[in-house]
């Protein structure tokens, strides 16, 4: 199962995505994070919370790379936020910690 | 079936260094901290249980070559990288054992590193031997020819007195090949790249090397988890992380471990032989990254266990 949710917060959009994500999910996925991505404002910040995913294969982090591009083009700035140990892990193995701009908490991303 | 490694190195041929040699026996020497052994036997059961695979030993450094092996009938070999001459030798003692001179040669592709061993195919040269190459590629002849012009190599391709067949395999067909039940599948690689899956008495194998897997095309997984369906061994390209190969390595060719995992994982897949090492891995690099795709597949487990290897030169596996 999965689900999504948006807010904006001190100038900053902030996606939570949530359950598990594989390749059942990932078209989901990928067109959430997406259209997060267009409606952002450009020079804006993207906050992608995932303290409730408990886990994401590389399916899921193979769009999320493809998000990191298409933020890029649109000069947005994307943060990764709440990894549980699960994730923390995947995000090592994956290497992705090398990629993205990684932190505890969403507040913590926001302080930066 | 029993599946034989004779070279998982990517790329190109890699050879270890003294240095690392010397390292290796400094790390042995340390561990056994000044203990005396009765003799080989007993060293080496030390080795095992005191030292780490990239401690003891070497991946290697041959470019791919892997044999598919009933144990007797005509020889099966996907690929002839460098490892394919280490075979040829091997496949002389084994003819000379009363196996008939005939081969079945599967090429995934026509890159240089998966067609170099030919040239020093021992068997080529004898007039009784018959050498069937299989390939989704037409110009697999062209190929082989060009690499043995004079300007390249002092031998050329018509000094080989075997016969020489090639046969195109069509994906979406299955075919029947020396007593298995074959198919192909194209792969995302520079000029294509070509999947097998071999069964036989209701075993499977299949090899896919070279076949990246990137962020644009989701949908092609499925695809290629339909064809790795309950195999018993899947030999994947695991040359590079994954990030690696989404960003400075993207369209190389390759794709990763945990690429290889999720997809055997969703195929049902018994085994996985991560196979086709970067070459500027040394032995605890590749070591490290097993380690990681074990955990990687630990993590993302659902049912069944995949049993993780990483190949190295001269493994067997038997399904």
């Amino acid at each position: 199962m999965f689900e999504w949710h948006m807010e904006e917060r001190d100038g900053s959009s902030i996606a939570l995505p949530e359950g598990a994500i594989d390749h059942e999910t990932a078209d989901a996925f990928q067109a959430a994070l997406s259209g997060a991505i267009d409606g952002a404002a450009a020079k804006s910040r993207l906050i992608v919370d995932l303290s409730r995913v408990e886990y994401m294969s590389s399916v899921g982090l193979r769009v999320l790379m493809r998000a990191s591009k298409q933020s890029r083009e649109a000069k947005i700035e994307i943060h990764i936020a709440g990894l549980n140990d699960t994730m923390a892990e995947i995000f090592k193995i994956s290497r992705f910690d090398k990629i993205f701009s990684i932190h505890d908490t969403v507040e913590s991303a926001l302080a930066t | 079936m029993r599946v034989k490694f004779w070279g998982t190195r990517g790329s190109i041929p890699t050879a270890i260094t003294a240095s690392e040699v010397q390292d290796k026996v400094v790390e042995g020497l340390l561990a056994a901290g000044g203990r005396k052994f009765s003799g080989p036997d007993e060293a080496r059961a030390f080795t095992e249980s005191a030292l780490t695979f990239s401690q003891r030993g070497t991946y290697g450094g041959s470019s791919s070559c892997v044999e598919i092996d009933r144990g007797a009938g005509e020889f099966t070999v996907c690929d002839m990288g460098s490892g394919f001459r280490a075979f040829g030798i091997d496949a002389l003692r084994r003819i000379a054992e009363g196996r008939p001179k005939t081969f079945n040669i599967f090429m995934s592709h026509l890159h240089w590193d998966h067609i170099m061993g030919f040239p020093f195919f021992g068997p080529a040269y004898d007039p009784e031997t018959t050498i069937r190459f299989y390939g989704g590629h037409a110009e697999m002849e062209v190929a082989l020819r060009r690499q043995q012009e004079t300007i390249s190599f002092p031998v050329p391709f018509d000094f080989m007195s075997a016969r020489i067949e090639f046969h195109p395999l069509e994906p979406g067909r299955s075919y029947e090949i020396d007593g298995r039940a074959v198919r192909i599948i194209r792969q995302y690689h520079d000029n294509d790249s070509y999947g097998y899956r071999f069964e036989e008495d209701g075993k499977c194998a299949v090899y896919s090397t070279d076949s990246e897997h990137n962020s644009e095309d989701l949908d092609a997984d499925q695809a290629f988890v339909d064809f790795f369906d309950k195999a018993d061994l899947v030999v994947f390209d695991t040359m590079y992380t994954l990030a690696d190969s989404l960003t400075m390595k993207e369209d190389w060719g390759h794709s990763s471990g945990m690429v290889a995992v999720d997809m055997c994982h969703r195929a049902g897949a018994k085994r996985l032989a991560m196979f086709h090492h970067e070459p500027i891995f040394d032995d605890a690099t590749i070591e490290s990254h097993h380690r990681d795709t074990i955990r990687y597949e630990e993590l993302m487990r659902d049912e069944h266990a995949l049993d993780v290897l990483c190949a190295y030169d001269g493994l067997e596996v038997d399904l």
